[in-house]
């Protein structure tokens, strides 16, 4: 018998694809959305698209396993999107990334967002190029969604807590999701947002122009 | 769920280094937190791997506990002492603990991928 050393991820094709991607992606901010279904990420893109409107140029890639029900909420609120339907899958992979930029022009865009399959777990597996993840878990889910999914907070650089009107209806609270979301990672910038009235979603865009701020003078 | 994507590439990241031979072994390492499940694999393996050089192929499993390394000073602190416990609850002890040196800035380095380490494959006859 003769032993060979891979010494290799098992996803190292798509991580290769994706730094290839990640060296395209000049001047353009990258994010990388992930949440459980219904938590508010095409909320949160239209609240982002529509507020950074006029000042910044945004993109999008949809994700979704079927319908283009979210690429045609993005086109309503006049943005270039590209659905991808993964026809079941779980997660959107590096490749997916790749023909999907090929439709859609992100050469003058300032902020590229892909809105991933919702799914806690497998999309933090799959680089797709991006330069920050961001995670969005509303109240609803429960106050301790950080500590069941320690590997998309531990993974993301931003937290999004949606849904933060419905508070004082539910048992659930953004402290606590804060602080559970710290113990998993300390260095988490976390955003108590309403997608629905609008509250905590300034901080927000502040950070992502900071963000695409830092990105442009770091390339010089 | 996202096994059977994963075990693809790991197919074919297996049968690109077999350089046309017969594979008997493929030795996998599976981070605590890698969200990969073995025996999930082993499902798919035997579907995915049907009709190819890796048909039949055993896998084997060594699963890799969390590690930390200390921005401050570099040193590496090895979790596996706490590996009976959840995830969440080894992360919080060990952010909350820091670092040896009195540093606090942790970042996870070790426990978190799902890597191929080597496979056997039959000698060319």
């Amino acid at each position: 018998m003769v032993n060979i050393p891979v010494l290799k991820e098992v996803t190292e094709a798509n991580t290769i694809l994706a730094d290839y991607l990640r060296s395209r992606f000049t001047h353009v901010l990258v994010l990388n959305v992930i949440a459980s279904p219904g938590a508010g990420k095409t909320s949160l893109l239209e609240r982002t698209i529509t507020q950074l409107n006029g000042t910044l140029k945004i993109a999008v890639i949809e994700g979704d396993p079927t319908t283009s029900i979210d690429a045609e909420r993005i086109a309503a609120v006049g943005m270039p999107v590209v659905q991808i339907n993964t026809q079941g899958g779980c997660h959107l992979e590096a490749r997916q990334i790749q023909r999907a930029v090929e439709q859609l022009d992100v050469a003058d865009a300032d902020v590229l967002i892909i809105e991933n399959v919702g799914n806690l777990l497998c999309p933090t597996e799959w680089d797709l190029g991006e330069d920050i993840k961001v995670v969005v878990a509303s109240l609803p889910e429960g106050d301790d969604k950080p500590l069941k999914y320690p590997g998309a907070f531990l993974k993301a650089q931003a937290a999004v807590i949606n849904k933060i009107d419905l508070e004082p209806y539910i048992a659930a609270k953004a402290a606590t999701m804060r602080e559970n979301a710290l113990k998993i990672n300390p260095g988490l910038a976390i955003f108590e947002v309403s997608c629905t009235t609008g509250e905590g979603i300034d901080v927000w865009l502040d950070w992502v122009r900071q963000k695409l701020a830092e990105k442009r003078a770091a390339e010089g | 769920m996202h096994e059977m994507p994963v075990t693809q590439a790991l197919l074919d990241l297996a049968l690109e280094h077999a350089g046309g031979r017969r594979i008997t072994d493929i030795y996998l390492q599976v981070g605590r937190m890698a969200a990969i499940v073995p025996d999930s694999v082993e499902v798919f393996f035997e579907y995915l791997s049907e009709g190819t050089l890796a048909e039949g192929a055993r896998l084997h499993f060594e699963m890799v506990p969390l590690e930390m390394t200390c921005l401050d000073c570099g040193s590496k602190q090895d979790l596996s002492a706490w590996a009976d416990q959840p995830p969440h609850t080894i992360l919080q002890n060990a952010f909350a603990r820091g670092c040896a040196c009195g540093g606090k800035n942790l970042r996870v380095t070790g426990g978190v991928s799902f890597g191929l380490v080597s496979i056997d494959v039959e000698p060319e006859s």
